[in-house]
């Protein structure tokens, strides 16, 4: 987009913006400029447009202003009442509200990343098809069916590297080419939008962000494979990315880029939306394809592959939104350009969505490969509250943990694999000292155990096998043999579940124990949480010498169970205390164990 | 076939075999716990993992992965045992474990595994489930607690049964099996789920507490209820059928069976049995002893002229060749079945229109052709488990269902089906129109075009082009078109139909009219093609193929009671059959039987018709004797007795062949040797003996000559539009009126109702269950009214199984019957 003519003000209108009431915000600036008769003042056209997320959230609303004198200035946590005096200040007066500018934190951590995928998405107005067609868009596949033949097509995206961003990180190009080798004349093509990864959102982000990029994505992909019928499996939950989605493809079948002989070009695809059952375990292929068929998600054997016999018994493709959202920039660029990206293994750019005790959470692109130290520090501001870093968890809620000494793992799909986590759909949950990594496991571990299908005994119950040990340890009821027995039951439930959800769950407790036994034995033996977070096994006292005498923690307590006075030492009643812990999270200094 | 290696054995399997499979065709033993090989493969249980060479690092389930060339697998390696270990000790972690009450005991899958890996102990402990026991039907009872989740019951009733009753619900540890919104099963009852759960989590309640399974004897037999000739095994204990046991090896049906088949044993060992022969003494029946009995029925008969006879399709093949020895012995020509008409398709339509009176497609050509004509949905209620192949044709093997009926049913609502609603009793002439359509078409085979009267046919036939048809069938010209294209063009295609009491407009008629559609189509015989004649009892096309039905002079079953009532007619003999509530026109039927000299009955139960005998003969069921039926496409089978006979009865067999002797004639006294004379006079059945036919019996030889005929076709009468039609029919629950005497049957369909559409019953006010009052020419009768959406406007549909307030008293035994409906 060009900075020089015209003034542009991007609102962002993602999931996140809208919630913290962009929809307020754009409103006063279309009322004030209006008002104020902008456009004639200052001799210019203010366009406004509404983005996609961008992927720092927590500072929403983010209004970026671009104007021939000012370039590109972003302003965040905006309110409607403050637009304004940003109108007239900067706009009118072209003087940049410096105070109100977003910290440089924001820019480092917008600069630190690499944003290929996410290029769009932030940038352009994701409900405007003129928009995507200035972006070059629907040239990539233009590109592909007339210069290229499907097979071409194939071996651009295998040279180019691209893996599945799904999880498992199976080449794509390769998949493709399966599925293209599957005998049969009906064909689908399905894009697995249900990211049920709690704190992840980065395929949210892009289909509201960018939901022309993911159909140019699929028609791609649909085009070297022969597919003629896509789906697009998007979770209920995310009600945005559907609007946006299905204004989309409306668009593109009003304007002919779906449908039958698009564009003239001699090829048809048609895609649909399917609205997800809001399971975690509906985004394993299988699952997900019963689920669309009508059936219960519940996984189904492999072999047979989807490949070979997948949606209502026919070949199927099943990609993951970010995945689609590769293709046209490899295609555009080259997969030469995209090979130079990335490692060895892996390719390209990986979307994060980097959560828990860091300063700045939200969604990351950068380079595959970059260690994750700089992940957390250079691009998230390092950690919150000026705690000791504990641990990244990797992966999602059946990945695995990173502990501090191999901070420097990078982020890509074998290095995680080998330090025993892995890239999933790219979630990354910080952890700092406040963090127990039993009780982490055992969360984690929750969540699993509830979110499994139910069919195959290994994951049904013997994830809740684990789970009851797991509590009995951090309420103080373990016992020595308990680490061996967890150890084997994961293990086992690993190689004999049916599915990816039972052959994962149990990685957090096997990397916990793996990197962290000592905090295991600690409960087990000494009846004691290193990390003071395990309820039953706190001490509800005071550390007098780690005590600054500050008394937050007798504000924070809701049953006056602290005796404190200014300047003195506080003290923990345990007559009173109910063991709410809210005196231990309001404490800063580690105080109370 | 694949070559690969199973434990150190060089092995060879098909190409589509899964590991399990290739590994049981070799002799070696996968355990398993979820897998069923006739649902489709699930992998839940983890039972039947192995290691493959070739898939390092992860544990490989048999029983979904296919085999593949140079494969090399280890069934049991000391990590595989701990991880089967594994999975009983997680298995059982919830589990009741109240064997000793539980009825699977001794049959139980989990419980055998577990003692095969000796899990004395488990290394976890929990709380046992505490899911609430499902007793809200008579005939299955649901523990939860004991369910191991293995989706068997899930899988079959919708896989096979395509009724769909139950679904995974819930997530985790919590999943477990229930109905939709968790409600009480209400279902067809079929039992299929209880058959192949392999725990104690569905029981048949009728069985509860009645035996241990290892106390009692399982033996084979023959359903004797529908002419689907279904195996059956028995428990028997103390002389007692106790029980259905499942036997997934057995038949065609791999061990399917119907709620009749699966619940509706009990008639055996009904309390109602007669034990004694009774005789009328001073107008009452008391009991008396065989010789008396015997004698003096031998007397009344003997003067052949004036008896008739008319039997229940129910008795075996060496009877009714006994049987037509006797009559022919005593010079009667007067015999028959099935009221006279229900066999007429084959013994008429058939015999003229392809040689025999046989059907030419058998029931394992269902899952072999492209596509079925199906003549009434019924055929789903009266042959339920030939249904099942239906299902699976359609569901599994993309065979074409396309339906011609009076009325919606659940066969329509298989995938891709179509359903042709024709006005009730048009069915010959909407064939007739298809017939004219294929000629027009140019769609006629050359073996067809060929055939000596095929012009005289086509000019014929003409009469009933699709346009004329239309609108006296209710289907437009372009549907009777494409059904007809449809038909014709298919490469392999069957026609199937039921027959019997309930159906009189499946007559000689429509046998020829769906005959000549075969032949023009060129789909008379060959695999997957051909006529399937659904007959209506277990015996229907021995009584057939025996012979026992009158030629020439003599009296078909209904002309007997006309013979009765001016006087030609004085003695009846009737075998188990049960005229007053089965046939039409019950006022004239008993104005009949009152007016004989003299009635003999050979009947299990004290029947309405036994009011009527003189001599009332207690015989035995199938269960306590030996023979041979012959069911649906000429399958002939052998079965034993497997209980000693109910007090004193005696099989029709040892009564017929007394009276033979007693009035003095010779005959083989046992059924073997029948048997034998009956391969030896019948061409279908030449060379068949006990011995060889076995366990799996075998099928007549059928001679084709096709001849093109046109049927004398009657539009149906138009009804006045303030009347009804009046149709009866099947209920799946039952077979005829035998099904009553077995509880499971009743349990679930105790009495009769009158079906009417939605549109008719919002019309008159009509409420489900209101009282309706239907009156015909024949009489009046009142019903509770049930309002549904199968039935078309206009129409009303009455079982015609329930002595009590029979049809009969209304319905005429035309295809049609009209009515005026009240409230
Ligand atoms: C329990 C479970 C949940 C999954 N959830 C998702 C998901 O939400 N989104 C997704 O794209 N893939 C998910 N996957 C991975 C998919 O099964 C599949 O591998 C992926 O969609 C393939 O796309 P890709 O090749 O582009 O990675 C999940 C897998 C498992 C086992
Ligand atoms: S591993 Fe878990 S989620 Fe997957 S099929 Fe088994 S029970 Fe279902
Ligand atoms: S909050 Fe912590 S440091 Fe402050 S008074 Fe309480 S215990 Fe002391
Ligand atoms: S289901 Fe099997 S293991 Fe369970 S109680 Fe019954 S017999 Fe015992
Ligand atoms: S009895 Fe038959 S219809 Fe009913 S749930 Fe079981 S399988 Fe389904
Ligand atoms: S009820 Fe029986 S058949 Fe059904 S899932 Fe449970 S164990 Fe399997
Ligand atoms: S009634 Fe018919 S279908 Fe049912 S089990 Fe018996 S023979 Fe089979
Ligand atoms: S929604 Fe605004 S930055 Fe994510
Ligand atoms: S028998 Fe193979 S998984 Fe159950």
């Amino acid at each position: 987009m060009s900075e020089k003519d015209g003034i542009k003000i991007l609102i962002c209108q993602g999931t996140g913006g809208i919630s913290m009431g962009a929809k307020d915000v754009e409103a006063a600036f279309v009322r004030h400029l209006a008002e104020k008769g902008v456009d004639a003042v200052i001799g210019k056209r203010c366009d406004i447009i509404k983005t996609g997320c961008r992927g720092l959230c927590a500072n929403d609303v983010l209004v970026d202003i671009i104007t021939p004198e000012q370039g590109r200035v972003t302003y965040d946590f905006v309110k409607p009442e403050e637009v304004e005096k940003i109108i007239d200040e900067h706009l009118v007066k072209k003087e940049t509200i410096e105070k109100r500018k977003a910290k440089p934190y924001y820019n480092q951590f917008v600069n630190a990343q690499m944003r290929v995928v996410m290029t769009g998405c932030g940038q352009i107005d994701p409900e405007s098809l003129n928009a995507y067609l200035e972006e070059d868009g629907f040239k990539a596949i233009e590109k592909c069916i007339r210069g290229m033949k499907p097979d071409e097509v194939i071996e651009e995206v295998k040279k180019s590297g691209l893996r599945g961003r799904g999880g498992g990180g199976f080449p794509t190009g390769t998949k493709w080419s399966f599925c293209k080798a599957s005998p049969g004349n009906h064909k689908y093509l399905i894009c697995n939008a249900d990211e049920g990864d709690p704190g992840a959102f980065m395929d949210r982000s892009l289909l509201e962000g960018d939901p022309f990029c993911i159909i140019e994505g699929m028609m791609i992909a649909a085009y070297a494979i022969g597919c003629d019928f896509g789906y697009v499996y998007v979770r209920a939950e995310y009600p945005l990315a559907v609007q946006r989605l299905q204004h989309a493809i409306d668009i593109c079948y009003e304007k002919n880029y779906l449908g039958k002989n698009i564009q003239g070009w001699g090829f048809d695809f048609d895609m649909r939306i399917k609205m997800g059952a809001g399971a975690f375990v509906c985004g394993e292929e299988t699952a997900l394809m019963a689920s669309i068929e009508g059936f219960r998600g519940m996984s189904r054997p492999r072999p047979p592959f989807p490949a070979v016999r997948g949606l209502w018994g026919k070949p199927t493709n099943i990609n993951n939104v970010e995945t689609f959202a590769n293709v046209r920039h490899i295609i555009n660029r080259g997969a030469d350009w995209y090979a130079s990206l990335g490692t060895d293994t892996t390719k390209g750019t990986k979307i994060f969505a980097v959560t828990g005790k860091v300063k700045h959470t939200g969604l990351v692109e950068v380079p595959a490969g970059m260690k994750i130290r700089e992940v957390i520090y250079d691009v998230c501001g390092g950690i919150a509250n000026n705690r000791k870093f504990k641990a990244v968890q990797a992966g999602g809620p059946s990945g695995g943990c990173i502990p501090a000494e191999i901070l420097d793992t990078p982020v890509d799909y074998d290095s995680l694999i080998k330090a025993g986590a892995m890239m999933g759909s790219g979630g990354l949950v910080v952890m700092d000292e406040t963090t127990c990594m039993v009780d982490v496991s055992r969360f984690f571990l929750n969540f699993t155990r509830m979110e499994s299908c139910g069919k195959c005994v290994p994951c049904r119950i013997g994830l809740k096998v684990m789970l009851d040990i797991l509590e009995r340890i951090t309420e103080g009821r373990g016992e020595p043999s308990d680490i061996e027995t967890l150890k084997d039951l994961g293990i086992a439930i690993k190689k004999s579940s049916l599915c990816g959800l039972g052959q994962t769950a149990p990685n957090p407790i096997l990397s916990t124990i793996n990197y962290f036994r000592d905090e295991y034995e600690a409960h087990i033996n000494d009846k004691r949480c290193p990390s003071n977070c395990c309820k039953e096994l706190l001490l509800w006292q005071v550390v007098v010498d780690k005590c600054v005498k500050c008394g937050a923690c007798k504000k924070a307590c809701p049953v006056d169970a602290i005796v404190w006075e200014k300047g003195e030492i506080a003290y923990l009643d345990k007559e009173k205390c109910t063991k709410c812990k809210s005196c231990y999270d309001a404490c800063r200094f580690m105080a109370i164990e | 076939m694949v070559n690969l290696t199973i434990d150190n054995r060089q092995v060879t399997a098909p190409r589509n075999a899964t590991i399990y499979e290739a590994a049981k065709i070799n002799g070696i033993h996968i355990p398993i716990l979820c897998h069923d090989n006739k649902l489709k493969p699930f992998g839940a249980c983890r039972m039947c993992l192995v290691e493959v060479e070739q898939m390092k690092g992860r544990q490989i389930p048999a029983c979904t992965t296919p085999v593949t060339e140079g494969m090399i697998v280890t069934t049991s390696t000391p990590d595989i045992i701990k991880a089967r270990k594994l999975v009983l000790e997680l298995l059982l972690l919830n589990h009741p474990l109240d064997c000793p009450v539980c009825d699977k005991g001794g049959d139980c899958d989990l419980q055998n595994l577990s003692y095969d890996y000796k899990i004395s102990s488990n290394r976890f402990h929990d709380q046992k489930f505490q899911h609430k026991i499902d007793y809200n039907n008579p005939l299955i009872e649901r523990d939860m607690n004991r369910c191991i989740l293995c989706g068997k019951c899930v899988r079959i009733c919708d896989e096979i049964v395509s009724f769909g009753a139950l679904t995974f619900i819930g997530r985790g540890i919590e999943t477990k099996i229930g109905c939709e919104f968790d409600e009480a099963l209400n279902c067809e009852f079929c039992g299929s789920c209880v058959s192949v759960c392999p725990v104690g989590a569905l029981l048949a309640r009728p069985f509860k507490f009645k035996a241990r399974f290892w106390a009692m004897e399982k033996k084979r037999s023959i359903c004797g209820y529908c002419g689907t000739g279904c195996n059956l095994t028995l428990g028997v204990k103390e002389g007692k059928v106790l029980t259905t046991v499942y036997d997934e090896n057995q038949g065609f049906h791999r061990g399917q069976l119907c709620v009749r088949g699966r619940f509706g044993y009990q008639f055996i060992n009904n309390e109602k049995r007669l034990k004694k022969p009774l005789i009328r003494k001073n107008g009452a029946l008391v009991e008396c002893g065989w010789d008396e009995a015997l004698q003096l029925a031998a007397s009344k008969i003997r003067n052949g002229s004036e008896t008739a006879a008319i039997a229940t399709p129910r008795l075996t093949n060496e009877e009714f060749f006994l049987f037509r020895k006797l009559m022919k012995g005593i010079g009667s020509e007067n015999f028959d079945h099935a009221a006279g008409y229900a066999h007429k398709a084959l013994t008429s339509g058939f015999a003229r229109s392809l040689g025999s009176a046989a059907s030419t497609a058998m029931v394992n050509d269902i899952q072999k052709s492209d596509m079925l004509l199906v003549i009434k949905t019924d055929s789903y209620e009266t042959h339920p488990v030939i249904g099942f192949e239906i299902n699976i044709a359609v569901k599994d093997k993309g065979v074409k269902l396309n339906i011609v009926s009076d009325k919606n049913g659940k066969l329509g609502k298989l995938p891709g089906a179509r359903t042709f609603v024709h006005l009730p009793g048009s069915e010959t002439l909407l064939i007739n129109a298809l017939c004219s359509s294929v000629i027009k078409q140019k769609l006629v085979s050359s073996t067809a075009a060929s055939l000596p009267d095929f012009k005289e046919y086509a000019k014929g036939i003409e009469a009933f082009s699709p346009e004329k048809a239309a609108s006296l069938c209710g289907i437009s010209p372009e549907e009777i078109n494409s059904l007809a294209a449809d038909f014709a063009s298919s490469k392999k295609a069957m026609i199937l139909f039921p027959t019997g009491v309930a159906y009189p407009g499946h007559d000689s008629e429509l046998a020829t009219a769906l005959a000549n559609l075969a032949i023009l189509a060129g789909k008379v015989e060959g695999e997957g093609c051909g006529l399937l004649c659904l007959p209506e009892k277990n015996n229907s096309q021995g009584a057939v193929d025996t012979g026992f039905y009158p030629t020439g002079k003599g009296l078909d079953a209904l002309s007997v009671f006309d013979a009765i009532e001016d006087g030609r007619i004085k003695t009846l003999f009737l075998a188990g059959e049960n005229p007053v509530v089965s046939y039409p026109d019950e006022a004239r039927i008993k104005r009949a039987l009152e007016k004989l000299d003299f009635l003999v009955l050979t009947t299990l139960f004290p029947t309405e018709t036994a009011e009527y005998a003189d001599l009332v003969l207690p015989a035995s069921s199938y269960a306590e004797k030996e023979g041979t039926f012959t069911s649906a496409g000429g399958h002939v089978q052998y079965f034993a007795p497997v209980i000693p006979k109910a007090g004193d009865s005696r099989t029709d067999f040892e009564i017929i062949s007394s009276l033979i002797k007693l009035t003095g004639g010779e005959a083989a006294s046992n059924p073997s040797e029948i048997f034998a004379e009956i391969a030896s006079t019948l061409d279908g059945y030449a060379g068949m003996t006990y011995e060889n036919l076995g366990e799996n019996g075998a099928f007549t030889a059928v001679k084709t000559r096709p001849a093109l005929i046109l049927p004398q076709t009657q539009a149906p009468a138009l009804r006045k539009p303030e009347e009804f039609s009046l149709v009866t029919g099947a209920l799946l629950y039952h077979n005829g009126t035998l099904s009553q005497f077995g509880e499971g049957p009743m349990h679930v369909s105790p009495e009769s109702y009158a079906e009417i559409s939605r549109k008719d019953a919002s019309r008159l006010g009509i409420k489900e269950n209101d009282t309706i009052t239907l009156t015909s020419d024949s009489g009046s009768m009142q019903l509770a009214a049930r309002v549904s959406l199968r039935i078309p406007e206009g129409v009303v549909f009455i079982p015609n199984h329930f002595s009590a307030n029979p049809v009969n008293a209304i319905w005429s035994g035309k295809p049609v019957t009209p009515v005026a409906l009240s409230r």
